[in-house]
């Protein structure tokens, strides 16, 4: 037997081919991303969160109604855009530490440690984890709105938007975003904003989600605004019973059936 | 998409045009009339696809004047075949399909890939949607998978534009490049009559 | 008759003072010392007949080819110089396969003439200014008979590039009196039995020797056999019947 020293070349051939840009690009596996519109914005008494609720695989639109406003703690929920499971993972990890972290202090916790906690974990994973956020809540020091980026870095703003159709959300914000708005205002602009993602970005689609956080008190407003209901089709396309070809049978006896008398049943 | 029915056939392409996941524009018409008995249909690079019909249809008029007829379905679809070949290694960015009537009277559809490999079907779709789009036409028109063997489609004008509808609304729900209007030709003997309906536009 | 020509007729490309082009002129007259060529178009298909001046007893006839295929819809027949001919027949056929190839289907027999004639006129140098190709016109008269969508069709074309159609029509040598025989028989309702007798009749009365199977070829362009090359049994049967 040769002496297990030195290096071990096995895995070199396999290495090379896995490499990106030398020819052969082995793909990594595709996942599902949220290619979304998410915006918040602070108003007089609080947070407006609002996102919209398509779901794409490169092109093709994996859910239709997807939720991405993501609870974090009774006074503080999450909008999280990129990658699907990155958002959804990284939120509901958070927020089981902020529960802890609640019972441990005995205290609300604030939004600011939610946010410390969140770019914390992102930096550390060098933006491998793919999930682009906004976090707004309400707590003892008043509302806080926060963006935090995949790999770590936070914003602190009035108003934000992220993902695919930020920008066309931003332009919304931006012509007519005024401090100290009223309630209905403020819902109103952000619905408007996610609109202007739904219909001028492609990776964003389907319904409104609108979530309003005041001081001590959530209104979560699933499916707000629903600009995209399908119409009827012109024909139904039902199959009739037996159209789908019998190719083979095989039935088989998984279970062997034995007579047992009944008095062997009795002893 | 196109298709072919006994004495009709009908091109209908959405009016999208996208870059990444922005909209260029809501309106940009993919399907073209060449002449009254065919229509052709684009996808791919949109100024390919503008550029090359801009081109078949001044080797059309060439033939018209050169000829005095006005070309047939069948020797658009051969000139189609050798222009995109023509440029076999710079190819025109482009997958067309063209629908009509051929000599006989009868609705022909033929399909090509961007350096010009052609065939005649009875239905075919291109484009973004096509993935999901083919499987729908396979089964309504091409009647794949049925043990009913021997069923033969009567396929009406009316059953095609109503299949047509819901193929484009069902691909809409699903492929975030198709949406907000299809445009549908329908070519009879008599000749083409153009229908527009709307899309969502999300 | 030549020494009023005084040197106009020395260019290809220059006219006269009268407004003639000499050397295009000659080359017709050089079809009138040709072998007859006949054509007569019915509406059952086309019939070329010409006459093969057999020089020699030791010649050997078959090598005489003055009918020929452009495609198989289209054939050909020639007086005058017949090398002119093969250069325009070779451009004629290499047009027909063309067309096919880039349209899927077969060339219209007007077409295909037009294509003739635009090489008939390639001995002058071009608009742009391109070399041309040819020194001088061709010497060559062609009967190009085929069928297409519009039926049977019978074309003349002259090394002037000019094109005409006929119903039927004589070139060569004995084209005169075989016009004349042509116009007294000639009827819209002829079939193509009538018009294949017809155009050994009048080659016959046009010709020196006497009408056989090894002096004269004929063919026939028909809307569903296409271009089709007589056998000399196929000509004995109907010299027979003269």
């Amino acid at each position: 037997m040769a002496a297990k020293t030195g290096f071990n070349f096995d895995n070199y051939q396999r290495n090379l081919f896995m490499e990106y840009g030398k020819g052969n690009n082995m793909k990594l596996p595709k996942a599902t991303k949220t290619g979304t519109t998410i915006v918040g914005l602070m108003f007089k008494d609080g947070i407006v969160l609002g996102a919209d609720t398509r779901a794409t695989e490169g092109p093709i639109v994996a859910d239709k109604n997807c939720e991405k406003i993501h609870y974090i703690a009774p006074n503080m929920y999450c909008c999280g855009a990129g990658t699907a499971a990155d958002t959804e993972m990284t939120t509901a990890l958070i927020s089981s530490n902020i529960e802890l972290h609640c019972l441990n202090t005995g205290r609300e916790a604030r939004v600011v440690t939610a946010m410390t906690m969140l770019k914390q974990l992102l930096f550390k994973y060098q933006g491998h984890i793919g999930a682009a956020l906004i976090l707004g809540g309400v707590d003892c020091t008043g509302p806080h709105l926060y963006t935090i980026y995949p790999h770590g870095s936070t914003d602190k703003l009035p108003y934000v938007t992220m993902g695919s159709g930020s920008l066309a959300a931003m332009a919304v914000f931006e012509a007519k975003y005024k401090k100290d708005l009223e309630r209905q205002e403020a819902i109103d602009l952000v619905a408007e904003a996610i609109q202007a993602g739904i219909f001028n970005d492609m990776g964003s689609g389907s319904n409104v989600d609108v979530c309003v956080l005041t001081k001590g008190k959530v209104d979560y407003l699933r499916n707000y605004i629903k600009p995209n209901v399908r119409k009827e089709k012109e024909q139904v396309y039902k199959f009739n019973i037996g159209v789908t070809p019998v190719i083979k049978e095989s039935i088989r006896n998984l279970v062997d059936v034995v007579d047992v008398n009944e008095m062997e049943i009795d002893q | 998409m196109a298709l072919a029915g006994e004495d009709f056939c009908i091109v209908a392409a959405d009016t999208r045009q996208s870059d990444g996941y922005h909209i260029n524009c809501r309106y940009a018409p993919k399907a073209h009339q060449l002449s009254d008995k065919t229509v052709i249909g684009t996808s791919g690079f949109y100024a390919d696809g503008l550029n090359f019909v801009k081109k078949i249809k001044q080797r059309m008029e060439w033939y018209f004047h050169q000829h005095d007829k006005t070309m047939s379905t069948t020797a658009i679809a051969q000139l189609i075949s050798i222009m995109l070949y023509q440029k076999r290694f710079f190819p025109y960015y482009v997958f067309c399909v063209i629908g009509g009537i051929d000599e006989n009277g009868k609705g022909c559809v033929y399909s090509y890939d961007s350096v010009g490999n052609a065939e005649r079907v009875q239905y075919q779709a291109a484009g973004s949607g096509n993935e999901l789009l083919q499987p729908f036409l396979d089964s309504q028109i091409g009647l794949k998978n049925r043990s009913n063997e021997n069923e033969t489609l009567n396929l009406t004008e009316e059953m095609a534009i109503k299949i047509v509808k819901d193929a484009f609304s069902s691909v809409t729900e699903r492929d975030i490049h198709t949406g907000d209007c299809v445009e549908i030709y329908i070519i009879r003997k008599d000749g083409v009559e153009c229908q527009k309906y709307p899309l969502k536009r999300d | 008759m030549f020494l009023t020509r005084s040197e106009y007729d020395r260019g290809v490309n220059t006219f006269s003072p009268e407004g003639r082009l000499f050397q295009v002129e000659y080359a017709i007259e050089a079809i009138k010392m040709g072998s007859t060529a006949i054509g007569i178009q019915t509406s059952e298909g086309v019939i070329l007949a010409v006459e093969k001046r057999i020089t020699s007893t030791l010649l050997e006839p078959s090598s005489i080819e003055k009918i020929l295929e452009i495609d198989s819809h289209v054939g050909c027949a020639m007086s005058g110089l017949n090398a002119d001919a093969r250069t325009m027949i070779d451009h004629a056929r290499v047009q027909a396969q063309n067309h096919t190839f880039v349209y899927d289907e077969p060339i219209k027999i007007e077409s295909i003439t037009q294509a003739i004639c635009d090489l008939a006129l390639r001995f002058g140098e071009g608009a742009q200014g391109e070399e041309s190709i040819m020194s001088r016109p061709f010497g060559v008269a062609l009967l190009i008979a085929g069928c297409d969508e519009n039926g049977p069709q019978l074309f003349h074309a002259d090394p002037s590039g000019t094109f005409t159609k006929y119903q039927a029509k004589a070139i060569g040598s004995g084209s005169e009196g075989a016009q004349t025989e042509l116009q007294e028989n000639y009827h819209k309702s002829l079939t193509l039995k009538e018009a294949e007798t017809l155009s050994l009749k009048v080659l016959k009365q046009v010709m020196e020797e006497k009408v056989n199977s090894v002096n004269v070829q004929l063919c026939s362009v028909t809307p569903n056999e296409g271009f089709h090359i007589y056998s000399e049994e196929e000509v004995n049967e109907i010299i027979n019947t003269l």
